[in-house]
């Protein structure tokens, strides 16, 4: 018999070999980890070719696996989660355009800076008034969450709306749904310069660079990327695919000079970005996303509760016609996801001249999804109402619009409170949906303040007792109202056994 | 004055009533008789509208309910109806979300637009009459199947129809009960209502109805005084329902 111990070493012994005859057959990989979703310039989807990946640091990550003699492997990932990807070993290094702030640099290790980068800010071509950020502190500013840009604003007290891609921010500008956008140089240069709705605001300002994330206390690692960059800066080949990109200036002259003329590298060191964490204002901005949520929440399901009566009522009684498009509004608003939805109405509507801000868009969609759903309920609970309670109110007089809301009305309300309770609890949840649209409300905050901390365990629990506190009062005053409704009809009913 | 002529209802091509002919005297009461499926609760819901007829007329005072008439011309005869005619349902259909009171005054104060006070007397009157005053404040669920039927009897009287109409009414009751029923009826036609009865219980109906029809497949096999149609029926199928109903 074979005990577990010689088990195990039969297992490691074969996957080492499997581990030899791998490295064997191919050189060793580096895989690099970064955003290619509005990633231009840096990594993007090549619009000619959409199956390849292309970009300056694409051609510059190439560039350093052949001078590392590995294989360079591409790890399409989100840029807000990709400090905590490398951390859980996804891929080996970041290089992303990633700025090496004090707060990041406790969380992983940095190699030496590539790239110097500055910021822009871009406004509307039309705009009169702000030249510079000192003119927005009372306008909201675009950027990418999590990054130099956003940091720098929060530092200087500016409101601004953090985005996962840069194509978001712009559109978002250009329909007047914020008033300034702040961006790294290059991305400005890709997605902003070329259209003349935008216009730039200002010189760039704010120098700061690009390093390469290294898991944390890996000198092998370290050592090997900074010869890497080291090489392909004293060769040459990074100004080459800087100035094919149209992405060289003085700046990277002055960085990349001294390395050429033998000086020991990251002589040039910025920092403008460290984030400031503090739990207090990590609780304050908790609670405005707070806010924010349960006006969404709140708001939707009054359009929810207030659309889904008529399209119950339209589905269930009304004409031929009637009764399908109501169908058909709520099978594709069942049948599609609300993700999808938000996003249409946030992109898509502003084609035909409805840009609606975020949160609003948000509230509208949700309401328009929960709708859909509020009507079902109400359905059930008409249609449990027997037919004589219509027949009792006819023959009393009454018109149909009455004793639908005297008598058919209060009595499917009984039935449907748990139901909608159900719903209005679960659609609390469902705001975090808004996350997708830029809407600054709890599930965002916890993203964005959880990636610029790395406290994802705290801030998870402190988000979900924010939740709690907002969904646990609705499901006890719900299931209060139906336990009244409910003790009522118990002791009358106690009554009348006691009086029969 | 209740007058039905040629009166048939037709539902998915099977007939229920056919050829339907009748009359009610004011301050009489009618008896409407005949086992389970012989049209006579249909017959009912045609005499209150909750049915349209296919042929013939049901006239009420001046009211006038003809086949023909095209569908606005029949619902708006059908309203005028219901202003005279109340209906008790066998399963009496109380509004289970209201109390006795609000059960009673619901119609008077939205339909007749009764000032709330004036119906609340009232209420508390057909109440006093029925003798259910002191369970104004309690919910229908938790009153007795005859206490709930005397607040259907007051809810259908508080809007003072000259006529009205009861499905069955002694379903639900001991035979003491259907007797105190039965006098209070006979109260309302004292003061002047016209009462149209279906029931299959013939006992209850000796005494009170003035006339008798019984019904056998949606026709009329019989119809006369009650004394005429009990001992002495013309046709043989009245005579043997009527024996099987007093054994």
């Amino acid at each position: 018999m074979i005990n577990s111990r010689k088990l195990r070493h039969i297992i490691v012994i074969a996957l080492a070999g499997f581990c030899a005859l791998g490295s064997a057959r191919a050189q060793q990989t580096l895989r690099w980890g970064a955003d290619p979703s509005g990633g231009a310039p840096y990594v993007f989807n090549d619009p000619a070719n959409p199956n390849q990946y292309i970009g300056y640091e694409k051609e510059m990550v190439d560039a350093m696996a052949a001078a590392m003699g590995r294989q360079p492997v591409f790890v399409a990932s989100d840029w807000e989660t990709l400090v905590s990807a490398l951390q859980r070993g996804s891929f080996d290094i970041i290089v992303n355009g990633l700025e090496p702030t004090t707060d990041r640099a406790k969380q992983i290790d940095f190699s030496n800076a590539y790239y110097v980068f500055e910021l822009q800010l871009t406004v509307r071509a039309d705009e009169q008034q702000i030249h510079s950020l000192a003119d927005c502190h009372n306008r909201v500013v675009g950027t990418l969450g999590n990054t130099a840009a956003s940091r720098l604003m929060q530092k200087e007290g500016i409101p601004w709306r953090g985005y996962a891609d840069p194509v978001g921010a712009y559109r978002d500008l250009e329909l007047k749904r914020i008033d300034a956008v702040l961006m790294d140089v290059p991305m400005e240069m890709y997605y902003a310069r070329p259209n003349p709705k935008l216009k730039p605001a200002g010189e760039p300002f704010a120098r700061g660079t690009y390093n390469v994330g290294l898991p944390k206390g890996d000198e092998k690692l370290k050592a090997e990327v900074n010869a890497a960059i080291d090489k392909i800066i004293r060769d040459g080949t990074l100004e080459k695919i800087l100035r094919k990109w149209n992405l060289w200036n003085d700046a990277q002259a002055e960085l990349q000079n001294p390395i050429r003329a033998g000086q020991p590298a990251s002589t040039v060191k910025y920092d403008l970005t460290s984030a400031s964490f503090n739990w207090r204002e990590a609780v304050w901005r908790l609670t405005r996303a707070a806010f924010v949520t349960v006006l969404i929440a709140f708001g939707s399901m009054l359009i929810a509760l207030t659309l889904g009566m008529p399209l119950a009522v339209g589905q269930w009684k009304g004409p031929r016609w009637l009764a399908w498009l109501c169908t058909i509004y709520i099978e594709f608003f069942r049948g599609t996801p609300v993700l999808v939805q938000l996003l249409f109405l946030y992109f898509g509507l502003p084609a035909i001249g409805l840009a609606m801000p975020g949160w609003l868009t948000a509230l509208v969609g949700l309401g328009l999804n929960y709708a859909a759903y509020e009507s079902q309920v109400y359905r059930a609970a008409l249609g449990a109402i027997p037919r004589g309670q219509w027949e009792a109110s006819y023959l009393l007089g009454m018109s149909p619009m009455l004793a639908f809301r005297r008598i058919i009305l209060p009595q499917a309300f009984r039935i449907a409170l748990p139901p909608m309770t159900n719903d209005f609890v679960s659609l609390f949840k469902d705001t975090s949906v808004a996350y997708a649209i830029s809407v600054w409300e709890l599930a965002t905050a916890y993203r964005e303040l959880a990636n610029a901390s790395g406290q994802f365990l705290l801030l998870g629990i402190a988000v979900s007792l924010f939740y709690l506190l907002m969904s646990l009062p609705m499901a006890h005053l719900a299931r209060r109202l139906e336990r009244r409704l409910q003790r009522r009809d118990a002791i009358e009913a106690v009554e009348a056994e006691q009086a029969g | 004055m209740i007058r039905v002529n040629q009166l048939s209802k037709q539902a998915n091509s099977t007939r229920i009533l056919r050829g339907v002919s009748f009359a009610v005297a004011p301050q009489t009461v009618l008896g409407i008789i005949g086992a389970s499926g012989s049209g006579k609760t249909t017959l009912l819901r045609c005499l209150n509208g909750l049915e349209r007829i296919n042929a013939g007329t049901i006239e009420c005072d001046d009211i006038r309910l003809a086949a023909n008439l095209s569908g606005a011309d029949y619902a708006r005869q059908t309203k005028e109806l219901r202003r005279k005619v109340g209906t008790v349902f066998q399963h009496l259909y109380l509004f289970p979300h209201l109390t006795v009171l609000e059960n009673i005054i619901e119609a008077p104060v939205h339909v007749l637009r009764m000032p709330r006070d004036k119906a609340k007397s009232e209420a508390l009157e057909l109440l006093e009459s029925v003798g259910l005053k002191q369970a104004t404040q309690r919910y229908p669920d938790s009153l007795s199947g005859g206490e709930q039927q005397r607040v259907a009897i007051a809810r259908a009287l508080a809007m003072h129809p000259a006529y009205l109409l009861f499905d069955e009414p002694t379903s639900a009751l001991d035979p003491k009960r259907a007797a105190g029923l039965r006098s209070l009826l006979l109260s309302f036609v004292q003061r002047g209502h016209t009462l149209v009865i279906v029931s299959h219980a013939i006992a209850f109906l000796i005494g009170l109805a003035d006339h008798l029809l019984y019904m056998e497949g949606g026709e009329v096999i019989e119809y006369g005084e009650t004394d005429k149609v009990l001992n002495s029926p013309i046709d043989p199928r009245t005579k043997d329902f009527v024996e099987q109903g007093q054994s």
